[in-house]
């Protein structure tokens, strides 16, 4: 579970990029956080992987508040985070198969495993076929689906999705998001930051929407249910 | 173990994937040391070039004629007590008679002309023969001769002291070289690291994100260093090897003056094991220095 209480974060004096955020987001629920380029989703995101620090107020994660998590330990609260961005940040000098494993490999898990669990999350973008590929030899939509797989490869509790079909057509962001919602049938926290409508109305799921950086639309969980 | 071997394995790949970078540094790294290692053997083959004159050395420090039997004793117990002296032995002014008569006896017969002993009493001091001559021991010998109850001394130390002197030079001018050699390879191996970082972050950003710890970033860089140190004094070590027996070989007309004092089969391990050490330290150093100015939590 996601919970931000009171959370502002500043960047210029006067001038907030998020204001007073009250925000839950359940464990395996699948949300979308939406709002106008420069609203604060990005910034949202980032507070919760602690790529940014609030300016205020709590953020818990799974009960932990993620303020007091100290610089070293940062690591512990990733791995049980996916991170999925909208420009994949994928290693050009490794495979598809190399991109995927890398969250094992910094882990220390033995080979077999990684081969195991690799082998799951690239079937799972049904991406074996491009295992041995460099990024750059496919496809925008493929490069993406590596993105994913390995945002899940090691079983994270959620996944964070920043404009990931930013780069993409209509047809493979529809493919893209049914690969996220069979990731959410699987028990994992989607939050994906998107600003298409067309997609957001096509999936139906809760909305969190933000404007110059307070939260303007957002349904519990329970009240849309 | 496989995360060890990961980073390991991290740390090759980059020098592998920055060829020209790492091998223009490797060169100048072993060049460094090479100099280094030149000047150390140099030091180490002239300090033992002096300690072949000056084993078993003895010092006579001849005495005034008003010394009081207190003073002698003070002088000879003061100079007993220190380290670098083996043996002190008196001799009154009738024992130098007698050497005298001993040594010489065609000669004896001069002594008779003196109504008193011609000769002055004195005092031999015999030096440890584990000592080499150095400055320790010729600052001793100075400060005894200066005390006012001695009249003069006797001690042929010339050659020892020049050749300690150029020891001493070439000591200064090796380490005074070096240390220029060695920060430049500090600055050299600090910039291939910092390129490294630059080339490489994209792929610690996203190492970051997906957890990865503070160490297993940083580790293949440290290691980058110590690799490029370590081989670059191997090398160093190699072309010392080989300066030193082609030396004697191409450079005959040098050699002629230097043969006498420097032992060019005597190649100490202790040099190959200092060059090592210090280019990786050195390496161990610069990348050190350069994560943590570059690499920011």
């Amino acid at each position: 579970m996601i919970e931000f209480y009171h959370v502002y974060k500043q960047y210029v004096k006067n001038q907030f990029a998020l204001a007073d955020i009250n925000l839950i987001i359940e464990k395996g629920e699948f949300a979308f956080l939406t709002g106008a380029s420069g609203a604060g989703k990005s910034t949202l995101l980032k507070l919760m992987f602690k790529e940014e620090l609030p300016s205020k107020g709590q953020i818990l994660i799974d009960s932990e508040n993620i303020n007091l998590i100290p610089p070293k330990k940062i690591y512990k609260l990733r791995r049980n985070i996916g991170i999925v961005f909208q420009n994949f940040k994928l290693l050009e000098n490794r495979t598809v198969f190399e991109n995927v494993a890398i969250p094992l490999q910094i882990r220390g898990e033995r080979k077999s495993h990684i081969d195991r669990r690799v082998e799951e999350a690239l079937s799972l973008v049904d991406l074996t076929h491009r295992k041995h590929y460099i990024p750059s030899h496919i496809s925008g939509g493929e490069q993406q689906r590596v993105a994913i797989a390995r945002a899940i490869v090691g079983n994270p509790r959620m996944i964070l999705a920043d404009e990931p079909t930013g780069n993409l057509d209509t047809e493979l962001s529809i493919e893209i998001f049914k690969i996220f919602e069979r990731i959410n049938a699987g028990g994992i926290t989607v939050l994906i930051a998107t600003h298409d409508d067309h997609l957001m109305n096509l999936f139906q799921k809760r909305i969190i929407k933000l404007d110059k950086g307070r939260l303007v639309h957002y349904v519990k969980r329970g009240d849309m249910l | 173990m496989s995360l060890l071997k990961n980073t390991f394995n991290n740390a090759v790949t980059n020098i592998i994937r920055n060829k020209l970078i790492n091998i223009l540094s490797f060169g100048i790294i072993a060049f460094t040391l090479l100099i280094f290692g030149i000047f150390n053997y140099l030091t180490y083959s002239l300090d033992g070039f002096v300690g072949q004159f000056s084993r078993n050395v003895e010092a006579i420090f001849y005495l005034k004629d008003n010394v009081s039997q207190d003073e002698l004793n003070l002088l000879i117990n003061k100079i007993q007590e220190n380290l670098l002296v083996e043996d002190v032995v008196f001799k009154s002014k009738s024992q130098a008679e007698t050497g005298f008569a001993r040594q010489f006896p065609e000669l004896k017969y001069i002594l008779t002309e003196f109504k008193e002993a011609p000769f002055p009493a004195s005092i031999e001091v015999k030096f440890k023969t584990t000592n080499n001559i150095n400055t320790k021991t010729l600052s001793l010998i100075e400060d005894i001769e200066k005390l006012n109850i001695i009249e003069s001394k006797q001690v042929n130390l010339d050659w020892a002291k020049k050749i300690l002197s150029i020891k001493q030079f070439i000591s200064v001018l090796g380490y005074f070289l070096s240390f220029i050699l060695i920060f430049v390879s500090c600055f050299i191996i600090f910039n291939v690291i910092k390129l490294n970082i630059f080339y490489r972050r994209e792929e610690i950003i996203i190492f970051r994100l997906v957890g990865a710890q503070d160490w297993y970033i940083r580790f293949p860089f440290i290691i980058e260093g110590a690799l490029l140190g370590f081989l670059g004094s191997l090398m160093a070590g190699i072309l010392l090897f080989g300066v030193l027996k082609l030396f004697p070989r191409y450079a005959t007309f040098m050699f002629d003056i230097v043969k006498g004092m420097i032992d060019f089969n005597d190649i100490p391990m202790g040099i190959f094991t200092q060059l090592v050490f210090l280019g990786t330290g050195i390496g161990l150093f610069s990348s050190y220095l350069s994560l943590k100015q570059f690499l920011k939590n």
